[in-house]
C-alpha cells in the first residue's frame, strides 16, 4: 500500500492507495478522484458547508460493495469539523461537516466517492433551505423523458413565481431544486407543496409521470419523488462524483440546454464527466449559486 | 442488490476470514399501535416535557445528567460520551471456543443470524458444518451501535447464529432468593422427581402461541372487514390533496402551462 503525506492549509494528511483503480473499467484511480475534488472544491464546498455528510464509501471500487456511514468515524483527524444531530438519545450522533478543502480531501482518502447531504443545515435540521423534485425514470424511460418532465415542472413553478434550477443526478435522472432560504420554511411545507405538485403532474401527464413510489407504477414513467423533502433524507450533492461504471458528476444544467435536448438524441450526452465538469464550471461559474442565496416563499400554504 | 443487514464485515479466527452480514433472528411478537389524537386522529409524537415550565423543551436545551442523589446530578457532555465510544468493528474475531452447554441461558441477550456475503458462501458452509459437528460456540467481542458486546457464535440448522451475551456484572446476585434451610425430606424429593419425569417431552415451541397476540389480531381483522378506518387529516392518498388554495392555483397554472406548450 502506498502512502503519501500532503500538507493542506497547514494540516498534514497521509493519503493512501493513490494508484487504486476505483473505476476499474475506466482507469480512474483514487489519485484522479482526489485531483477532481481538489479542482472542484471551490464550487462544491459552499453546497456541502454545514451539512451532515453521509459517506457512501467504495473502498474496493465502484463495482464492489459499498457502505453508508452517517456517523463521523472516530478515527477522524482532530481538525475535521463536526456537529451533533438527532432528536433523541437513540438517534444522537456526531456527523462530519465538509467545510474546508482538507476535510473534503480526507473524505476522498476514505474512498467516499459519493457525497450525500440533507436539504437542511446541521444547525437547523428542521429548516430545509430548498425544495427538491427527484426525477427518477423507470425503465425504459430515461433521462430524456426526465428533461421533458423537468421543463413542465419549471413552467408550472414559474407560473407560481418560483424559480428553479436543475442538475443531473449523475445516474439516470434529474434533480430539480427550488431555492427557499427562509427560516420559516418547514419540511412539512416542502413535503405538502411538492406532493401536491407531483400529484397534479401525474394527473395531467399520466403517460409520462407518476407520483407513486410503488415499482409497478414507475415502469416507463418518470417518478417524481417528492418524499425526499424530509429531514431524514439526503440528496447527492451537486458536483459529487457518482459510482457508476464510468466517473460521472452530478452537474448543473442550464434550462436552455435542457430545451435543446428534450426528448431526443443520445441520453448519455447529458452526462458530464470530471474533466468536462471542471472546464465548464470554471467557464460558467456555479449555476447553482442561487440555490444558496435566493429567498423564495412557497405560496398558498 | 444484496440484503444490507444491520452490519457488514467478516467473521474470523486464526487464518479463516469469512465475509458476512448480520440480520435479525427474532421479531418481537408485540402488536404495536400508533398513538393518535382522539379529536382528529393526528398521529402523536413524543417530546421532552419540562414539568416546571409546563412546556416541551427544544433539543438544544437538553443535556445529560447522572443522578448521584435526589436532585443532584453530575453533567456529562456528548463529547465525553463520544470519546469513550468504541470504534465500529469490521470483524468478529473469535477469541476462544466453548461448549454452548456451559452457558447459563441467563446470559443470553439478543439473537441474530450471520448470513454469508458474496464470495464467502463456501467457507461459511464449512465453518457451520464443523461447528455443528463439534457442537462448539465461538466467543468474540464485537461493536454494534455504540456498545461493545460479548457474543457467542454457534451453528443452528445450517446457519450461523450470533447471540449477544450479558456481561457477568450485569447478572444480578441470586444468593438471597432461595431459602437457606434444607428441610426437604428424601421421599418428597423422589416423588417430585417422578412427577417431572412423567411430564418429560421434546421441546416443541410450535405447540405454543402467544394467545393475547392472536386474539388482538382476530379483533383487528374483524374490524378491518366491518368498519372503515379513520383517517389522519392529511393522510397519504391517491387524490390531489393539500391546501385548497394551493390545489386551485396549481390547477390554474397547469392549464396555462399546457396552453403555452
Amino acid at each position: 500500500m502506498s502512502r503519501k503525506a500532503v500538507g493542506i492549509a497547514g494540516r498534514r494528511l497521509a493519503l493512501s492507495n493513490l494508484e487504486k483503480d476505483l473505476y476499474p473499467s475506466h482507469g480512474f484511480t483514487k489519485a484522479h478522484i482526489l485531483d477532481y475534488y481538489q479542482r472542484v472544491a471551490r464550487f462544491i464546498l459552499p453546497h456541502l458547508k454545514d451539512r451532515a455528510l453521509t459517506f457512501k464509501r467504495y473502498p474496493e471500487g465502484v463495482d464492489k460493495d459499498f457502505f453508508f456511514e452517517k456517523r463521523c468515524p472516530s478515527h477522524r483527524p482532530s481538525w475535521v469539523p463536526t456537529a451533533e444531530v438527532g432528536r433523541d438519545d437513540a438517534e444522537k450522533m456526531t456527523v462530519c461537516l465538509v467545510n474546508d478543502l482538507e476535510t473534503l480531501i480526507w473524505t476522498q482518502n476514505l474512498a467516499s466517492v459519493e457525497l450525500h447531504v440533507p436539504l437542511a443545515r446541521a444547525g437547523s435540521p428542521e429548516t430545509p433551505d430548498s425544495m427538491v423534485f427527484d426525477l427518477d425514470p423507470g425503465h425504459p424511460a430515461d433521462i430524456l423523458d426526465c428533461t421533458r418532465v423537468a421543463l413542465i415542472l419549471r413552467d408550472l413553478l414559474s407560473e407560481l413565481r418560483l424559480a428553479s434550477c436543475v442538475k443531473t443526478s449523475g445516474k439516470k435522472g434529474l434533480h430539480v431544486y427550488v431555492p427557499l432560504n427562509r427560516e420559516e420554511t418547514t419540511f412539512e411545507d416542502t413535503k405538502k407543496f411538492s406532493k401536491a405538485v407531483a400529484v397534479i403532474m401525474q394527473k395531467n401527464y399520466p403517460e409520462l409521470v407518476t407520483a407513486k413510489m410503488a415499482k409497478e407504477f414507475r415502469k416507463a414513467r418518470v417518478f417524481i419523488n417528492w418524499s425526499q423533502n424530509d429531514s431524514s433524507k439526503t440528496m447527492v450533492c451537486i458536483y459529487s462524483l457518482r459510482a457508476r461504471e464510468k466517473p460521472v458528476v452530478s452537474f448543473p444544467l442550464s434550462w436552455k440546454e435542457l430545451e435543446n435536448s428534450a426528448g431526443a438524441g443520445d441520453p448519455e450526452r447529458l452526462q458530464v464527466m470530471p474533466a468536462e465538469a471542471i472546464s465548464r464550471a470554471e467557464k460558467q461559474g456555479d449555476l447553482f449559486q442561487e440555490l444558496l442565496t435566493k429567498k423564495q416563499r412557497l405560496p398558498y400554504l | 442488490m444484496t440484503e444490507q443487514g444491520i452490519w457488514n464485515g467478516t467473521i474470523s479466527f486464526s487464518l479463516v476470514a469469512i465475509p458476512v452480514h448480520l440480520v435479525k433472528a427474532v421479531d418481537s411478537g408485540r402488536v404495536s399501535f400508533r398513538m393518535l389524537h382522539g379529536k382528529d386522529y393526528s398521529p402523536l409524537h413524543r417530546r421532552m416535557f419540562c414539568p416546571k415550565e409546563e412546556k416541551a423543551v427544544p433539543n438544544d436545551e437538553i443535556i445529560r445528567g447522572y443522578e448521584i442523589a435526589p436532585d443532584k446530578y453530575i453533567l456529562i457532555t456528548d463529547e465525553e460520551l463520544a470519546s469513550v465510544s468504541p470504534e465500529r468493528s469490521r470483524t468478529i474475531e473469535i477469541i476462544e471456543f466453548i461448549d454452548m452447554k456451559e452457558v447459563d441461558p441467563i446470559y443470553f441477550d439478543h439473537p441474530y443470524y450471520l448470513i454469508p456475503s458474496k464470495g464467502g458462501e463456501k467457507a461459511y458452509r464449512l465453518l457451520t458444518e464443523v461447528m455443528r459437528r463439534t457442537n462448539k460456540a465461538g466467543i468474540a467481542k464485537f461493536v454494534l451501535g455504540e456498545r461493545e458486546y460479548l457474543v457467542a457464535v454457534y451453528s443452528t440448522r445450517g446457519t450461523l447464529a450470533l447471540i449477544t451475551l450479558h456481561y457477568s456484572e450485569e447478572i444480578l446476585p441470586d444468593e438471597d432468593i432461595s431459602p437457606k434451610e434444607d428441610l426437604v425430606d428424601a421421599g418428597e424429593k423422589n416423588r417430585l422427581e417422578i412427577n417431572i419425569r412423567k411430564m418429560m417431552a421434546d421441546f416443541n415451541p410450535e405447540k405454543y402461541t402467544d394467545r393475547r397476540r392472536k386474539k388482538i389480531m382476530d379483533i383487528l381483522r374483524k374490524k378491518i372487514k366491518q368498519t372503515a378506518p379513520v383517517e389522519t387529516p392529511h393522510a397519504e392518498g391517491e387524490e390531489a390533496e393539500g391546501p385548497a388554495d394551493l390545489l386551485a392555483a396549481l390547477k390554474e397554472s397547469m392549464l396555462k402551462v399546457k396552453k403555452n406548450r
